[in-house]
């Protein structure tokens, strides 16, 4: 599990996404550039590229598509793996920023 | 609008897909929309000036056209705002939307995935390239009269056009390498 840290950015927000609830690839998107304020879009291909990489390592799975719905939209939901890798490197975030903004407040005296 | 489509003949080689995504987008400001990769380098456009394009490229290996993956991935694209117009074998996939001042929207937003990218095309390359070069080995061992008796008619000949060959994917391959290069840190 540990070797997939650190998590790219991409994969970083298609986690923190689904950690809160299932969504398909266009939803995943929004969501992403919504919760960084413009900053992150992630593009068709990496996105792509990205589901299927989580989806091989078994940090994300198919979710069933709700009734009524398009069918096409494949949805997806992190994993249990999924929950762990995430949690781990909001724990490694935290202390790489823990240390800069400590070096930065020395520094600044 | 026009329904005829219109053929245009250009060579572009793999590596340099972005000019190709140029000359789409280029010809698609005058009114000249891609809608089909022929054989042979050939490409068919539909004429309408009412609307203007932005076209991407993707290459993808691993799905063949009709299969459920493919479908799969041209239903995430089109999710996300790609019409799918065609394809060039079962590798390379062009996608267009409608083109906004101002807006440059790409399909690969981050070093990593396109560093993937590259590395697929190179895949590929190397992969002719090794098949290439043991076709040539049987066919030099098969054919051993031709490098004997008719060594200028047919023997020179062959080995040139190998040699070219494998000129050109080894170029490509260096030239993905280049690209993987200038996106590493």
């Amino acid at each position: 599990m540990k070797e997939m840290l650190p998590l790219t950015e991409a994969f970083y927000y298609i986690l923190i996404v689904l950690y809160t609830e299932p969504s398909h690839g266009y939803g995943i998107m929004q969501e992403t550039e919504k919760k960084s304020g413009g900053r992150v879009k992630i593009g068709a291909g990496t996105l792509y590229t990205a589901l299927n990489t989580l989806l091989g390592k078994g940090l994300i799975d198919h979710y069933p598509v709700p009734e009524g719905t398009d069918q096409r939209r494949k949805m997806y939901a992190i994993t249990e793996n999924g929950k762990q890798v995430v949690e781990a490197e909001v724990t490694r975030l935290e202390e790489l920023l823990q240390v800069g903004r400590q070096a930065l407040t020395q520094m600044k005296g | 609008m026009d329904d005829k489509l219109i053929k245009r003949r250009r060579l572009i080689m793999s590596w340099n897909y972005e000019k190709e995504e140029q000359w789409l987008n280029d010809l698609s400001r005058e009114g000249l929309h891609f809608k089909k990769a022929g054989k042979f380098s050939s490409s068919f456009f539909a004429r309408d000036e009412s609307v203007r394009y932005t076209y991407r490229l993707d290459y993808q290996t691993g799905q063949a056209r009709g299969s459920a993956k493919f479908q799969e991935y041209v239903d995430l694209y089109q999710g996300a705002g790609w019409e799918y117009v065609s394809s060039y074998g079962s590798l390379w996939h062009y996608f267009r939307r409608e083109w906004q001042p101002g807006e440059e929207p790409q399909l690969y937003t981050d070093r990593e995935s396109l560093i993937q990218f590259y590395k697929r095309l190179q895949r590929v390359m190397g992969i002719m390239l090794l098949a290439n070069l043991v076709l040539m080995l049987t066919n030099m061992i098969n054919l051993r009269s031709f490098f004997t008796d008719r060594l200028w008619a047919v023997g020179v000949p062959l080995i040139v056009l190998y040699l070219c060959l494998f000129a050109v994917l080894g170029y490509g391959l260096w030239r993905m390498q280049k690209k993987v290069k200038g996106l590493k840190l």
